[in-house]
């Protein structure tokens, strides 16, 4: 009973200490969205530094050649694709106007009509029901998206804090080491050793899956015809973050667009097979190659996770929550295999 | 005030050079030039152990290789309570483990209070990777100190069958 009182103690002492923790994480979400999205960030770009190491810079002189880099890529982004991206958004933004939206509508309402009405779909009143939902998404917009000084914070905080995590991470991970008590020491290090390599695979696997979705994306509208194909495409690769929905929604935005476009289904018909093609190239082609090991979630979890991921942090929570869970998920397995691997006998 | 920071920085200099004069004995680390030296420093875990301390058990799955530099180290077989070795300052143990991550066969327990560098595999991957010039120059030397332990345990072998081959070949 003496040695067991004080691991009893000492455990109960440490999930006090652990659910302090996560309270004090809750009570300053900000804070905490800005680091785990610098984490991400860093997770990504990590190997790219060492590759520059490798080839005999400092670690310093590599993270700082990194973000040059990255400032060339959004000088040129700002140059080729910002003005290509503003037009489509003015242009929806003229395209959102009432008079067109309302001629866009009704031919889109006349379409159904003639083609579901043996289905019972007479009057939708789609042109009121567009106008008010609009006008809650243009509160919601600006009070969960459009929030400038956050947004200004955040673009000038990221960055300063992905750059001392990849310049002095392994100085945070040896300190954090170093603090360990010698007899969890070296399985801590085991540990950390397993999870870098694994959520590290995950991370870097969903952000190039992603970026080559959504390239695809923009390529396929681009032949298609779409208007705004840019935008959809942007969209349809950072949906694609998250399974079972992501996919499914990028396409149904192609496909409103585009029979709001031609007022037909001719178009719709040519997206879903774009997409279709895509998600088969996806999941036969890209996904084996890039996402090392596959993090498997039910659509009811990956569903809940992003609701709560959408209320605690709002539009990004929702983007970055399966990832993060993914994340969470390989965090928490990877620890139970190697600690069962670690005291095997 | 000064004489403050003189002292401080004369333990801190006593403190590297008491590292450096282990370092340039361990075999993995013997022909490395003072820069490279201090690349590996930075990447060695120093750690402190009481007297009676495990240091690491049998079975549990090895990482790397630890320095003995200040103290001595125990190395029992857990199943016999057999003490197989007994070393000390300028030693080193487990460097097996830094090619294989097999359970360790044997636990290493601290005989006096002992001060331990750790160079761990993760550190010799990440090595690898950013200075593969360094790494693998570590690596020719690791396996050249694992082949010369090979060639002695051999000889030790024989020396130990010797004696078994006569009587048999006599009776």
């Amino acid at each position: 009973m003496n040695d067991k009182s004080p691991s009893l103690v000492k455990i109960a002492l440490l999930s006090i200490a652990a659910a302090a923790f996560i309270i004090f994480l809750f009570l300053i979400p900000d804070i905490v969205k800005l680091v785990v999205i610098a984490a991400l960030l860093s997770y990504i770009l990590d190997p790219l530094a060492n590759l520059l190491e490798s080839r005999g810079m400092s670690r310093t002189k590599a993270t700082v050649t990194i973000f040059l880099g990255i400032v060339m890529l959004l000088v040129i982004f700002y140059l080729v694709l910002l003005p290509p991206l503003f037009e489509q958004i003015k242009s929806l933004q003229s395209g959102l106007n009432p008079e067109q939206t309302g001629a866009m509508v009704s031919r889109l309402e006349n379409v159904l009509v003639e083609n579901l009405s043996f289905i019972g779909v007479k009057d939708l009143d789609l042109a009121g029901k567009l106008q008010g939902s609009m006008a809650h998404a243009g509160e919601w917009m600006f009070s969960h998206v459009l929030d400038a000084a956050s947004l200004i914070t955040s673009m000038i905080l990221i960055p300063f804090i992905v750059f001392f995590l990849m310049k002095d991470g392994r100085e945070f991970k040896r300190a954090f080491v170093g603090i360990m008590p010698n007899r969890y020491f070296e399985f801590s290090l085991y540990l950390l050793y397993k999870l870098n390599a694994q959520v590290g695979n995950f991370l870097r696997g969903q952000f190039i899956d992603a970026a080559i979705v959504g390239l695809l994306a923009v390529l396929a509208l681009w032949l298609i015809g779409i208007k705004y194909f840019f935008l959809i495409g942007l969209f349809t690769g950072i949906a694609n973050l998250i399974p079972y929905f992501g996919p499914i929604a990028g396409a149904a935005l192609a496909i409103i667009v585009s029979v709001l476009q031609t007022g037909g289904f001719e178009m719709a018909l040519y997206v879903i097979l774009a997409f279709t093609v895509i998600k088969l190239l996806d999941d036969a082609v890209v996904q084996p190659v890039v996402v090392a090991k596959s993090v498997d979630m039910n659509p009811l979890t990956v569903l809940l996770v992003i609701l709560v991921g959408g209320k605690l942090f709002g539009v990004l929570g929702m983007l970055l929550s399966v990832p993060i869970a993914g994340f969470i998920k390989v965090v928490v397995r990877e620890s139970i295999i190697n600690y069962r691997k670690y005291r095997a006998v | 005030m000064s004489k403050v920071w003189e002292n401080i920085f004369k333990l801190r200099r006593k403190q590297t050079d008491e590292i450096d004069n282990i370092l340039v004995k361990i075999p993995i680390f013997q022909d490395l030039n003072s820069r490279e030296l201090n690349i590996i420093k930075r990447i060695l875990h120093k750690r402190e152990y009481k007297a009676k301390e495990n240091i690491f058990n049998e079975g549990d799955v090895g990482l790397g290789m630890y320095i003995i530099v200040r103290g001595c180290v125990r190395i029992i077989c857990d199943q016999e309570n057999q003490l197989l070795a007994e070393l000390c300052e300028g030693d080193f143990f487990g460097e097996l483990a830094l090619l294989d991550e097999a359970p360790r066969s044997a636990t290493a327990v601290a005989k006096t209070p002992c001060v331990l560098l750790c160079f761990f595999k993760p550190e010799l991957l990440d090595l690898l990777e950013r200075n593969p010039k360094l790494g693998s120059r570590i690596l020719f030397k690791l396996a050249w100190t694992i082949g010369e332990r090979l060639k002695s345990t051999n000889e030790q072998l024989r020396a130990l069958s010797g004696p078994d081959r006569q009587n048999e070949s006599k009776s």
